[in-house]
Order: structure tokens, then sequence, then C-alpha cells
């Protein structure tokens, strides 16, 4: 195998990502773990390790590990370098990756260049601004909002939001990989499998009144199925039944430059 | 003795959360100016950001008011100033409210109402530490791995097509298993996400008529309020 193909050059804005957005992270990190243990040690109130691991919160932990393992390995390559960003402020699935998303089909660019990075940065740091905005007036007027949060049509309405949210946006999913010069024919073929074996287990646990537990499942789900999908996808392309290939939606405008 | 009570309002706590918060925006407003200045050099032009930028705040609201309904609920428990950091940083809902429910059946209170009336200090502690750490894990592969990941799937060099494909592999293998798990699991769900993709589906054939191209920024916003809106025509039908 060749060398060459290790040597990466990075766009400016990547490579600053890389750099300084990982810089931040790690700053923002230290200091959500810290914080705790600042304040408590103040107050003189820091629990024993025993106190903190033991069977009940380990129970818990073992959960949400493998979902931030999940994430990680599903989001990032979705997100490009805005996952710096995107996983210090939260709410990827509700909230980031939507946004992002939705930003590369309003401009037309393709995830994982360049231009597609710059897009899904801008994307995701408004976002993060608003979220932040929101919550911190929320958290100010509380007192004040908290009956019309209360309400059961609106606490409804919000236990839909995963629901609706893919709704709206599966469209927007499908288009961000069909855009810039180069799209993928028959991509869909590489992820049968994964749709028949969950659609398999999730009517199986309906039907023994346990439908509810498969979103809770959901990132074991898909750190389970992406090697699944991976695999399949690698196959049907070496076999041609998945392709690269010109984007029609580009074609005019190729061939005008060319002029 | 140090209880719940006196933490959960601690100015120290609202200082060390407003530090926080301040750098987290400060980050994130950095972020949007460097991304703004190579976006503008890569060609992208001033209206098209606005659009992005425009976009992005009026989707973001929607969820971030089911996050406020998230603050609401666990401030209760853990008092605003927690809560409100929480929610703001890498914290999700479902993992935060379980941690406090579990943690207030494993220290024997009744209820997390019980546990904010009775809890000491070093149980509220547990319950800080617990969530700070709980999330982390992705980190372990963001920081040292997510380089590697971003360029194995780089689609800036058209190469043999193979990053083409696991670039669109991600994102197929995340609708490949929400998708069906939506569809499938509950039926006012399902309705309520068919009922989010039809509105979608609508909003866009309009926005593609002459004089309607701005509804574009708002197709998933407003697709996403009415399927959570029909969520009650469904709950009171079925």
């Amino acid at each position: 195998m060749s060398k060459k193909n290790s040597v990466v050059t990075l766009d400016p804005f990547q490579a600053w990502c890389h750099r300084w957005g990982r810089t931040g992270t790690v700053i923002a990190l230290v200091y959500m773990v810290a914080l705790p243990f600042i304040f408590l040690g103040v107050y003189g109130c820091i629990p024993s390790l025993g106190e903190v691991f033991n069977v009940a919160t380990i129970g818990i932990l073992a959960i949400y590990i493998p979902v931030g393992f999940s994430e990680a390995l599903s989001y990032v390559p979705l997100m490009g370098t805005s996952s710096y960003l995107g996983f210090i402020t939260g709410n990827i699935m509700n909230l980031k990756l939507p946004c992002a998303v939705n930003a590369l089909k309003l401009t037309g660019k393709q995830a994982n260049t360049p231009e597609g990075d710059v897009v899904s940065s801008i994307a995701v740091a408004a976002s993060s601004i608003m979220t932040v905005a929101i919550l911190t007036i929320a958290a100010l007027l509380i007192s004040f909002i908290s009956p019309i949060f209360e309400l059961p049509a609106v606490q409804t309405m919000s236990s839909y939001l995963l629901p609706a949210l893919f709704g709206s946006m599966t469209l927007g999913l499908f288009a961000s990989t069909g855009s810039g010069t180069k799209v993928v024919k028959g991509g869909l073929k590489g992820v049968i499998p994964v749709i028949v074996l969950v659609s398999l287990v999730t009517l199986g646990a309906r039907l023994i009144g346990q439908g509810g537990i498969m979103l809770g499942m959901v990132g074991f789900v898909i750190l389970a199925m992406l090697p699944v999908s991976i695999i399949t996808s690698r196959v049907m392309w070496k076999k041609g039944k998945i392709q690269v290939v010109d984007n029609p939606a580009m074609a005019p405008a190729a061939e005008k430059t060319e002029e | 003795m140090t209880t719940i009570k006196d933490l959960i309002s601690s100015p120290l706590l609202l200082i060390l959360v407003i530090a926080g918060l301040a750098y987290i925006t400060a980050f994130s407003v950095v972020y949007l100016l460097k991304a703004r200045k190579r976006a503008l050099e890569l060609g992208i032009t001033k209206e098209e950001i606005a659009n992005i930028i425009k976009s992005s705040l009026v989707f973001s609201v929607v969820p971030s008011l089911s996050i406020v309904i998230g603050l609401v609920a666990l401030a209760a428990s853990l008092g605003t100033i927690w809560s409100w950091w929480r929610l703001s940083v890498i914290g999700s809902l479902s993992f935060e409210s379980q941690i406090a429910s579990s943690l207030a059946a494993a220290l024997s209170y009744s209820s997390t109402t019980d546990m904010v009336n009775n809890a000491t200090g070093r149980e509220f502690g547990v319950i800080m530490i617990l969530m700070s750490v709980g999330m982390l894990s992705g980190f372990l592969i963001l920081i040292p791995a997510g380089k590697k990941l971003m360029t194995s799937v780089d689609n800036s060099k058209q190469g043999n097509g193979w990053s083409q494909v696991l670039s669109g592999c991600f994102m197929l293998t995340l609708l490949a298993v929400y998708v069906p798990i939506l569809l499938i699991s509950d039926t006012i769900q399902a309705l309520v996400m068919i009922t989010g993709l039809f509105v979608a589906v609508g909003l866009g054939i309009v926005a593609k008529k002459p004089g309607w191209g701005w509804l574009n920024n708002f197709i998933m916003a407003g697709s996403m309020i009415l399927g959570m809106v029909s969520s009650l025509l469904w709950t009171a039908i079925f």
C-alpha cells in the first residue's frame, strides 16, 4: 500500500479546529470535571471514591459510557470539525446535528469537505449561542415560567421532539449524502441488513410490550450496527453495487466553468 | 453539617457556573468568526452565511424550549444553578434525570423531592461528580482520534471513492437505526414522525414556487413544530 495516502493536507480552518478547537475543548473539559471538586472542596463535602462509584451508580454509568463512545464514532464523521464545539455544548442528536445537516442542505455543500466544515461550524456555533442564551433566560425567569412548562400539553409535545425532528430532517439527511460534485449511488443497499435487523428486534420488543426500551438502547444499537453497515457497504462497493458517480445536479455548473 | 440546600443556592456555585458558561459562549463566538472568515475566503456569500445563521437560530428555539422543560423538572430536585449548568453543557436530560432519581433511591430517599429536602452536602457531591464524569466517554475518542476519524471520511479528495461511501455510511446507519425504532416501537411516535415528514415535503414544494424561497430557512423548524403539535391530536385519538 502506498504511503502517499497517509499524508493529509488540511484546509486552514480544519487545521485551526484540530489545533485550537481541540485545545479549547480540552480546557472546557478540564473545567467541567474540576468544577464540582473545587466547589465541594471549599465546602468540605468531597465524597469518598466508594460513595461515588458503587453498585447503584456503576449500573447507570455502564449504560451511558457506551452511549458516549457511540456518539463519538457516529457523529464525528458526520459533523466534521464542528464536532469539537458540538460535543462541548451537547444535545447533538436533537440540536447540533440537525442544524449542521440543515446548513449543508441550504448551501448545497457536502459534509467532510472544507466548505462543508465551515458551513456546519457556523450552524453549530450559532445554535450553541442560542441554546445558552435561552437556558440563561429560562434560569433567570424560572419561577415565572415553570407553570407554563408544567402544562400537560407542553410536556406531551416535548416528549415527541425526537420523532418530530426525524420526520422533519429525514429528507435533509438523505439530501446531505447527495450534494457536492460526486454522489454515492445505491448507498442505501449498504444499510439494508441494519434496517432488517433493527426492524425485527424492535418488532419483537414491541410484541412483548417492551417497545419503549429500544429508544433507550439506541446508543448500543448504533455502536453494534456501524461495523455491519461499513462491512456491507465495503463489499457492495467492491462488487460495484454501490458506486461513486458525477452529481448530475452539478454538471451544468462544471461545464460552464470549463467553457 | 452542610446540607444540599446550602450548596444548591451557593453564590460560589453561581460564580463558577457563570464563568464556565462565559468561556463556552466565547469559544462559540470565536468558532463562528473563524468559520465565517474562512467561508468568505472559500466563496460562500455573506447572504448564504446570514441564511445559515438565521435558520440555525430559528431551528434551535424549539429543541431549546424542550431543554427548558428539563430545566424546570431538574431544578426542583437539584436547584436552578446546577441544572442550568448541566443542561447548557454536555449534559443530557435523560442522563441527569436518571442519575438524580437513581441516587435518590440508592440513598433511601422516597423521591427526588425528599432528597432535596434531606440530603447532605456529600450526597449532593456524589451527584455532581457522577453527572460531570458520566458523559465524558465520547471525548476519549474525540480528543485523541477525532482528527483521524474526520480525515478518514474526507470528501475533498476524490481518490477511489471509498471515503465518500464511508462518509455516507455513518449518516445512513443513523437513519437505518432511528427510523425503524421510531416507526415500529410506538404508534404515536410513528404518526408524529410521519406528520413531520409530510409537512417538510409540503413546505419544500411551496418553497420551490417563485417568491417563496425564503421558506427554505424555516422548513425544518416549521415541520418539527407541527409534528410536535400533532402529538396532541394523536394522543387524543389513540
